[in-house]
């Protein structure tokens, strides 16, 4: 007994009893939930105690108190980003999570929320995200049915998709289309009743998938445009913005004297991208590359 | 590709100027179990508000060469008559799916038809060329 209290203030740091040690024990002998079935028994030879099955490991994870409050924090912020933006699945096994950590570390306080993010109501296609995101990883061509908002049309495509992407609180799914024969972006609204093809999946290489990652600023890349720089002169109001919520790795700002700036990025200029620079007005101002001026000027 | 087979097999129909374009026919499903065919439609200028849109109960898909009428059993996204899906605007846009009784998994030409003696609001499509080489089996329970 005198080793184990030696042993839990060396390895814990806890200065225990031998009544605490001799409850901690009944307990692990105990049936679970409550306990962990531990072959505990006093080995009268040795003069201790010893696990009667000497390959006795007990079960589970050992947490630390830093451990737990670190995954209650977790399960407050997943709860938080939820809702509509997880699908059912994880919403699943996101109450299986927490029904477990009700059990295992309920303090018997019940917070407030302190964490809140946007959460809008579910959107159209999003029923679809478990599907688009097991074809991604057992990649699996895809059918599905979608419909151009802008041409007021109809088509059916076979997908190999390789990514879903959400922006804004909106979802796509990325994959190369064999009808456009290139890698193209549809929005989960405009898709209707995908199915997972039994055909051979048309893989996207790696560096593709980075550039779809990193290159972009939104979704919708302007069409025929490559990595470019692009420049933008901005007021010393919305500078503030852009300082504090960069939109992209590659951000510069250099800024002038009277606190507005020219911020330079290096990018695949977007559709979302000139949405942005025009949601400013006339705190923000195209300068290069001169077909972007132009493009931007003509979404106005 | 498939020739022989008792799981579902999808169709895409291809743009064809032959086929009336609205509702357009999109994709064909033959399953051992029903007929599956899907539709997009546009609502047009031709009603202030886009019109409306159902199905007759009596619609039914032909096999060409065949006597037999597979009949229209459920439908998803449009009603059947005389309920209608009633449009808000001439901007309106549906995604509907109609299911038949199941036709044989080979080789066809099928017709659907609404109307026997159709007018030009009836949905009537002739000459929809399956072939089970152009298929593709799909992975999921429908």
């Amino acid at each position: 007994m005198t080793e184990i209290i030696d042993a839990c203030w060396d390895k814990l740091g806890i200065d225990t009893s031998p009544e605490t040690i001799q409850k901690d024990m009944a307990n692990m002998r105990k049936l679970p939930p409550e306990g962990f079935d531990a072959p505990i028994y006093y080995d009268h030879k040795g003069r201790g105690y010893a696990y009667s099955d000497p390959d006795y490991e007990l079960g589970g994870v050992s947490l630390s108190d830093t451990d737990i409050e670190t995954i209650r924090e977790s399960i407050e912020f997943i709860q938080t980003i939820g809702g509509s933006r997880i699908s059912e699945k994880f919403n699943h096994a996101m109450e299986k999570i927490l029904s477990t950590s009700i059990e295992e570390f309920s303090a018997g306080n019940t917070k407030q929320a302190i964490l809140q993010t946007m959460n809008p109501p579910k959107s159209r296609g999003f029923e679809h995200f478990d599907l688009f995101y097991k074809a991604c990883r057992e990649k699996t061509p895809v059918s599905l049915v979608h419909y151009s908002y802008k041409k007021r049309n109809f088509s059916v495509l076979t997908i190999h998709p390789f990514m879903i992407k959400e922006f804004e609180n909106k979802w796509y799914v990325m994959g190369f289309s064999e009808k456009h024969n290139q890698i193209r972006t549809f929005g989960l609204d405009r898709v209707f009743d995908p199915f997972l093809l039994k055909k051979k999946y048309i893989p996207v290489d790696k560096s593709t998938c980075e550039k779809e990652a990193h290159d972009y600023y939104g979704v919708f890349p302007i069409p025929n445009q490559k990595k470019q720089g692009v420049k933008i002169h901005v007021s010393a109001l919305v500078t503030n913005y852009f300082e504090a919520y960069p939109i992209h790795e590659s951000q510069v700002i250099e800024k002038e004297a009277n606190g507005s700036s020219v911020i330079s990025f290096n990018l695949i200029p977007t559709i979302e991208l000139t949405r942005l620079f025009l949601s400013h007005g006339y705190h923000v101002k195209v300068i290069e590359p001169k077909w972007l001026i132009e493009f931007t000027e003509n979404l106005k | 590709m498939k020739s022989k087979t008792s799981e579902p097999i999808l169709f895409e129909i291809a743009e064809n100027k032959d086929l009336a374009d609205n509702p357009k026919v999109l994709r064909v499903i033959l399953d051992p179990k029903f007929t599956r065919i899907d539709f997009g439609y546009n609502a047009t200028g031709q009603y202030i508000k886009g019109g409306w849109i159902r199905m007759s109960p009596k619609t039914y898909v032909e096999v060409q060469g065949l006597a037999e009428k597979f009949l229209l059993t459920e439908t998803t996204g449009i009603t059947i008559a005389p309920k209608k899906v009633v449009f808000q605007s001439v901007k309106d846009w549906q995604f509907f799916t109609l299911y038949f009784q199941p036709i044989p998994q080979k080789d066809c030409v099928i017709n659907i038809i609404e109307e026997e003696n159709p007018t030009p609001d009836d949905f009537n499509y002739y000459g929809i060329e399956l072939k089970m080489n152009e298929g593709v089996g799909i992975l999921q329970n429908l």
